[in-house]
């Protein structure tokens, strides 16, 4: 790659149509070519404001009579926002908009909102014991429905614990994220695997929903790594009274944990306690991965599942540059490991997303629904949007 | 005569990491890349028909029919792409990334292997997707199926060979003749067996059938390297595809070059001109007329290498008599 594409930054994309684009010069080329054509003549102005002001002037068309913007998602076609490239959009719009990348990108929330360059000053005292009971109450009331406040997870990380207790108590139900192997239909030796001919009927494997429905213990819960509303509009910088440490939101990724404290758990998701309470899934024995105890930012080093196969290149007989040396891990493997790749394993778990729309139907179809939508929508637009430029 | 090689307009923005022919259609090509995207190109009119965006980078796809496919990548969860509706359904997780998802024809079933070392089986229609799961010893690196063979290529140079119909064991295990980790693998069309590349610039040719006279015939040769200046620069031999009625195959390697070989009279028939980035896949279509290669950078010097790399690149290639064996006679 000739580019370094950050991840965490959002490429430009068009207000209107909702595209992206490698680079805003391109973005204001589209722009120009599909939003800021004027029907009647070849001309193609720079911004929507000049488009009417040239069709008023050289067309002579009545200002209500103007053509509404072309190629533009609905809602988005009229002349009142001044858009140029990336300039102009609405701040509410880019909120949303980033919020909906986070999720197909699988980022948690506020990871893309506020670009690590542009951190604000976070308020790194110690708190007082008071504050630090305050929030405890708070963050107590708040979990409502859990009030089974684990042990502190680990001793080798006390004072990181003791500061950072919001999210111990979010994370610590779950003490291994459950991504088991689901239990598997029995299929008796020397039959083949092959599929009926017809599906089987729904519950034809009852004790095997791929992930645990959603408990009722958790009401509202949004699908998806970021609910809407944890995501800070951007534009609207939380005052510094209100940055990180404190207080926190249950689940919410803490967007700059401050120096020396680090949370003793991936940044936990929403979903760890529903799938604590809920057991209709028991891990495999099988397979039992360990906690990642990582941050997705810091991926973990690869490490082989089972030492004993580990394998050593051979000398080579004569003077060779061999241009990949690593005995065991693949290119990929390494590669998945980069922080621009890097898929935290604890988010498996954080998304619904991971059920089968059958089951979803069955489990909660309103939530199915929901989860589903978003990849399907984005599907179709991205169908429209595609002969664009 | 027509330029034989074209270069395919808009691909992805990342390194690809497989390529696809539809099984109806050599003008349609399904290509899954580390940019978290899955592609379908229509290479008549040579534009990106469908895109399909992902969590996180997709390291493979494959079609079912001619208007399904499936993908699988660092998100660990297995997909299907509608390719008409372009919808897209989630059907199960694995526990770690999904390096390999392929179709059986025979099992009627969608297989996917994946670094947490299962393979599993899938049927979508089913109202829980996931059929069945299978422990291996190792990380599963390649998987391909032929007929009712589905080869597994682990880590640790593993290879395990299944008959789909019968998943409670393996029908054979062997550990690969290839002495570094593999990094290819692609079944015989004729289904007597498959080859196998490592990073060390060498291909092994294998047979299925286990007795001593067919096993005599296996072999390995070394290829994708250069001497400079007396030393050997050794490439990865990254990708290899099985021409579907001639049975010769192709070899893409990091040193951007693509071979064709004739794997019975063990000679090379074709060596194409370089590409301008490694070569990361390789396919053929179905109907043998087209093979497709994607050249982009595939971490063998890791994020240093990413610096200088050249961007993505997709061709399309029309072949010619280069893929035939000397003196093939139809049928």
């Amino acid at each position: 790659m000739a580019k370094k594409k950050n991840k965490q930054v959002l490429r430009p994309w068009c207000w209107y149509c909702e595209r992206e684009f490698e680079d805003e010069k391109v973005l204001m080329q589209h722009q120009k070519a599909k939003h800021f054509k004027c029907g009647m003549c070849p001309r193609r102005l720079n911004t929507a404001g000049g488009l009417a002001v040239h069709i008023q002037q050289v067309h002579k068309l009545e200002p209500e009579n103007l053509p509404r913007i072309e190629n533009a998602l609905p809602g988005r076609d009229g002349y009142e926002v001044e858009i140029f490239g990336m300039e102009g959009i609405p701040a509410p719009d880019v909120a949303d908009y980033k919020r909906r990348k986070e999720i197909e990108l699988g980022l948690t929330a506020g990871s893309i909102t506020q670009p690590p360059a542009k951190r604000p000053k976070t308020e790194n005292r110690p708190l007082s014991e008071e504050e630090l009971r305050a929030q405890l109450e708070a963050h107590k009331a708040l979990m409502g429905a859990h009030e089974t406040p684990a042990p502190a997870p680990s001793d080798t990380n006390q004072s990181a614990v003791y500061a950072a207790t919001p999210q111990t108590y979010v994370a610590s139900p779950a003490p291994a994220p459950p991504v088991s192997v689901p239990p598997v239909p029995v299929i008796p030796p020397g039959a083949p695997p092959a599929f009926p001919g017809l599906p089987p009927p729904p519950g034809a494997f009852p004790g095997a929903p791929p992930f645990p429905p959603q408990l009722p213990g958790m009401p509202g819960m949004p699908p998806g790594p970021s609910p809407p509303g944890f995501t800070m509009p951007p534009g609207f910088p939380p005052p510094p009274g209100m940055m990180p440490p404190f207080p926190r939101l249950p689940g919410m990724v803490p967007l700059f944990p401050p120096p020396g404290v680090t949370p003793p758990f991936p940044l936990p998701s929403m979903t760890p306690p529903v799938i604590a309470d809920s057991t209709p899934a028991p891990p495999s024995s099988s397979v039992t991965p360990a906690p990642v105890l990582a941050q997705p930012l810091a991926p973990p080093q690869l490490s082989l599942p089972d030492p004993s196969l580990a394998q050593t290149n051979p000398e080579l007989k004569k003077k060779t540059v061999l241009k990949y040396s690593e005995p065991n891990f693949s290119p990929d493997e390494v590669r998945a490991r980069h922080p621009k790749y890097y898929f935290a394993k604890d988010m498996l778990v954080s998304i619904p997303e991971a059920k089968t729309d059958a089951a979803l139907a069955q489990d909660a179809p309103e939530v199915g629904a929901i989860a589903v939508a978003p990849e399907e929508a984005r599907g179709k637009k991205r169908a429209r949007a595609e002969d664009f430029l | 005569m027509t330029e034989p090689q074209q270069e395919i307009k808009a691909p992805p923005f990342d390194s690809i990491s497989s390529l696809q022919f539809s099984p109806a259609s050599s003008n349609l090509l399904l290509v899954s890349a580390w940019d978290s995207t899955v592609r379908l190109y229509d290479i008549a009119a040579n534009e990106e028909k469908t895109k399909f965006d992902h969590r996180a980078a997709v390291l493979s796809t494959t079609f079912s029919d001619a208007s399904h496919a499936y993908s699988g990548g660092l998100d660990a969860s297995l997909r299907e792409l509608e390719l008409e509706s372009e919808k897209i359904h989630a059907l199960g997780q694995h526990d770690d990334a999904i390096s390999s998802v392929r179709y059986s024809s025979e099992a009627n079933a969608i297989v996917t292997g994946s670094w947490d070392r299962t393979v599993r089986f899938w049927d979508p229609r089913a109202a829980t997707a996931q059929q069945s799961s299978h422990q291996l010893p190792e990380r599963v690196y390649f998987m391909d199926t032929v007929g009712h063979r589905l080869v597994i290529a682990l880590a640790s140079r593993l290879f395990h060979i299944f008959d789909v119909r019968k998943m409670d064991t393996p029908e054979q295990t062997r550990e690969s003749s290839l002495k570094f980790l593999t990094r290819a693998l692609a079944c015989m069309s004729d289904g007597q067996g498959y080859a196998t590349a490592s990073v060390e610039g060498r291909i092994a040719v294998e047979y299925f059938d286990p007795s001593p006279a067919i096993q005599e015939k296996k072999y390995a040769f070394k290829c994708h390297r250069q001497t400079i200046d007396d030393v050997d620069h050794v490439w990865p031999v990254n990708a290899l595809a099985f021409h579907p009625t001639y049975n010769t195959f192709a070899s893409g390697g990091s040193d951007t070059t693509v071979s064709i070989w004739d794997h019975k009279v063990k000679k090379r028939l074709r060596q194409y001109t370089r590409y301008n980035a490694p070569v990361a896949a390789l396919a053929f279509s179905a109907d043998g007329a087209r093979l497709a290669i994607g050249a982009s950078y595939t971490w063998d010097a890791g994020e240093e290498g990413a610096r200088t790399a050249e961007r993505p690149s997709l061709f399309v290639r029309e072949l010619g008599e280069e893929v035939k064996p000397k003196g093939w006679s139809a049928g």
